[in-house]
């Protein structure tokens, strides 16, 4: 018995040390590039560099005269976190009508935005151009914050489910100790929710981060460039520069990431109903 | 009674979307400009344009001209010395010249319209002339620019458009691309003097002409070191395409103007495919795809290749990979970067056997006629400031700033005084140019359905190399006839299957 348990987790770990391995290795590979010495993806023996440094990572942040990382960095940032706020805020409020408030219609949206949701966003791309040069909002990074934010509440299902978990006698307690709707929510859900807010912070953080086709269609100028549109436009002898950028690119995300974490936990275990 | 209503209202709804649709074309009421077509200002009844209603002579006061350059202008400075002379010089009437601050490669049929487009652009003669469909820039008066006696006939009809039977130049060429050799003289035989130079003439003749080449590459790839001679990705329609025109091929007809005869198989067109094929024996299979193409600048440096072929813009590039070489190789920057000057030869293609045949002794040669084009500046036709952009065009193509372009980019000039001036590759090219050596791309719309069909038949052609015996698919001069053929059908079928429909 002992030993086929010790066999059982052998084997676990082995599958998990493989699996592991194969998620890991590409990202090791691109880690290791960005050090390389020569810069080239042609100088490498076997899979990896034959020399390291770090002069990669020094000529994408002082040599910005073509490639402008750190410009590119602050406007992905500004772009980023201007989203999450303002479309975490719209997502948690959407969510939470929907989920505790019974209105005309209520359903009818419901299923609307279900069905709106099976499109891909890319979909509307030549409508969203038009619109926007409409608005004077094309080399402006107010519009992608815009359409970023403007989109997040269509993917508010999974809070909606969060709010539903909630029970609503924690709610009819505190109404009948005379606290209003917007009490309710702020004093009473919103501290148990936690792990969603946090959650949907982190999604509409990484999105915008990310994205590619929507900075490429609206942002002209290569000053307003993202880090994912500004990485497109490097040229074909600059790979450890792409690597480099590419690599740095994580960091904002892993930050935040860690910085949140907390907050899922603590959430779990900020309310609950005392019997 | 509600849904009575209701199903009323939606139906007539419905009429009204259809009805809409019934509108003459006179009703439309719609400007070219909103319907993201530019318009020529100056275009009478019968579609003819009077330059003079476009550049009335005058310069505007005052005015912002936006710039797109290619990004090797920006990097090197001489866009930033370009403007900076322009702007002193026209600072009396205010106008400043600025950069477009967009990718070298924006369609300005994307963001004219709209408003987001540069006023002056610098692009490929191919890009430039797609605009001209949808009049998205200027023509432009070139007669009476200072530049016009000084550029070859050749690079202006790259920009020269007929509309409504009137001809009309598009651009302003600057700067001629082809194809050049690169080598290695450090890579060359120790003895070439005596053992590869048979008329004497001190130019290695593997550099002269492709036999040579091919003799030179067998024996490098004989000592089985992974090293390799001439090297080049053969699936580049614009690399490859040269050696079907240098035995008759061509593009379209009528001087590539004709998208309805089709010449990639025409003449003895399948010789010049058959050269390939016969270098793509001495190649890997990274011939195959662009995987030489982008590892050239470090093979060759690291001495896997001895030459390669490619457009002289990126001599800068060969450049810098030879000096890090050579500085890996513990030179001091300075030794690496005068030695690289010194080793890496930039020179014309080498010459052809007439016969096709690279392994023939003592062939009779003919030039390689290369795919070219000529870069440019255009105005775009949603400017407010034509004069002004004008006034910039003629700057910038006047001769110091050409010659300034040539010393600070290496580029070749278009200009016969420039390039005369310089000497070396510029005098070189412009004279091939001239000769007719450089068969510069169509400028007419059709000419971006030509790279895909024929960038399947070379990659088709350069796999042969690598196909065991039975499964070669060119083992004749006629099989070869035919695959162009076929290349020539698809490209027919993809310019008029829907030519008919809009």
């Amino acid at each position: 018995m002992k030993v086929s348990k010790i066999a059982d987790t052998c084997v676990t770990y082995i599958i998990l040390i493989v699996v592991c391995f194969i998620f890991f290795f590409p990202c090791l590979w691109l880690i290791l590039a960005s050090f390389s010495k020569s810069g080239s993806i042609y100088s490498f023996e076997g899979f990896f560099p034959s020399s390291y440094s770090l002069d990669t990572f020094r000529t994408l942040f002082t040599d910005t005269a073509m490639y402008n990382y750190p410009r590119w960095f602050r406007n992905t940032l500004f772009i980023a976190v201007m989203s999450c706020l303002v479309g975490t805020f719209l997502t948690i409020l959407t969510a939470y009508t929907m989920s505790r408030f019974q209105f005309g219609a209520r359903k009818t949206m419901m299923k609307t935005t279900l069905i709106l949701g099976m499109f891909p966003s890319f979909m509307g791309m030549i409508a969203v151009y038009i619109i926007m040069t409409q608005f004077g909002l094309i080399n402006n990074m107010w519009g992608l914050i815009l359409i970023y934010s403007a989109n997040a509440p269509m993917g508010y299902l999974t809070q909606k489910g969060f709010f539903d978990t909630i029970p609503s006698s924690i709610d009819e307690a505190a109404r009948i100790d005379g606290a209003t709707n917007f009490q309710v929510f702020t004093r009473i859900n919103l501290p148990i929710s936690m792990p969603i807010i946090v959650y949907t912070a982190l999604t509409s953080f990484t999105f915008p981060w990310s994205d590619f086709i929507l900075p490429k269609l609206l942002l002209k100028e290569k000053d307003l460039y993202t880090v994912a549109v500004g990485l497109m436009s490097l040229g074909d002898t600059e790979f450890a520069r792409f690597a480099a950028g590419a690599v740095f690119i994580a960091v904002p995300i892993v930050i935040l990431y860690f910085c949140l974490v907390k907050f899922m936990v603590n959430g779990m275990t900020a309310g609950a109903v005392k019997g | 009674m509600k849904k009575k209503i209701t199903a009323l209202l939606m139906a007539g709804a419905l009429c009204v979307g259809m009805l809409c649709g019934c509108g003459g074309e006179s009703g439309q009421g719609e400007s070219p400009k909103e319907s993201g077509q530019g318009t020529n200002p100056g275009e009478n009844a019968g579609g003819a344009v009077d330059l003079s209603n476009i550049y009335s002579g005058e310069l505007e006061h005052n005015v912002t001209i936006r710039v797109l350059e290619n990004d090797t202008a920006i990097e090197q400075g001489y866009f930033q010395e370009l403007i900076d002379a322009f702007n002193e010089k026209y600072a009396e009437y205010g106008i400043v010249a600025v950069d477009a601050n967009m990718d070298q490669y924006s369609n300005l049929a994307d963001d004219g319209p709209y408003g987001y487009g540069p006023d002056v652009l610098y692009q490929a003669n191919d890009v430039l002339m797609k605009y001209v469909e949808g009049k998205h820039i200027y023509p432009i008066p070139a007669e009476s620019l200072e530049c016009f006696p000084q550029i070859t006939e050749n690079a202006w009809n790259a920009y020269q458009a007929n509309v409504n039977g009137v001809s009309y130049y598009m651009g302003v060429p600057v700067n001629v691309q082809s194809s050049m050799l690169y080598y290695r003289k450090d890579l060359l035989p120790e003895d070439w003097e005596t053992t590869w130079d048979k008329d004497g003439n001190k130019v290695p003749d593997m550099v002269e002409n492709w036999n040579d080449m091919y003799r030179y590459s067998q024996e490098i790839v004989a000592k089985n070191d992974g090293h390799y001679g001439y090297m080049r990705s053969l699936y580049d329609v614009y690399f490859s395409s040269g050696f079907l025109f240098s035995y008759g091929g061509y593009v379209f007809g009528d001087n590539n103007t004709n998208a309805d005869d089709l010449g990639f198989s025409a003449g003895n067109a399948e010789i010049g495919a058959n050269v390939l094929l016969q270098q793509a024996a001495l190649m890997n299979e990274g011939c195959i795809d662009d995987s030489i193409t982008v590892s050239a600048y470090s093979r060759l440096a690291d001495g896997t290749y001895f030459a390669t072929m490619t457009t002289p813009d990126v001599y800068t590039l060969f450049l810098k990979e030879l000096k890090l070489a050579y500085q890996a190789e513990g030179m001091s920057e300075e030794e690496a970067a005068a030695l690289a000057e010194e080793n890496l030869v930039i020179t014309e293609v080498p010459k052809l056997p007439a016969s096709g045949d690279l392994a023939e002794e003592d062939p009779e040669l003919i030039p390689l006629k290369a795919m070219g084009g000529v870069n440019g500046y255009a105005i775009s036709a949603y400017t407010k400031s034509p004069n002004a952009c004008l006034a910039f065009v003629e700057f910038a193509t006047g001769y110091e700033m050409m010659l300034r372009r040539n010393q600070m980019l290496g580029i070749v000039p278009a200009r016969s005084d420039v390039a005369d001036a310089v000497g070396g590759v510029s005098e070189i090219m412009y004279h091939n140019l001239d000769a007719g050596n450089i068969v510069v791309m169509p400028s007419i719309r059709a000419v971006e359905q030509i790279w895909t069909p024929g960038q399947t038949f070379f990659e088709d052609l350069a796999k042969d190399a690598f196909r065991p015996e039975t499964e070669k698919k060119y083992k004749t001069l006629e099989d070869i006839k035919n695959g162009l053929a076929a290349v020539d059908t698809q490209i027919y079928d993809a310019v008029h299957t829907l030519a008919g429909t809009n």
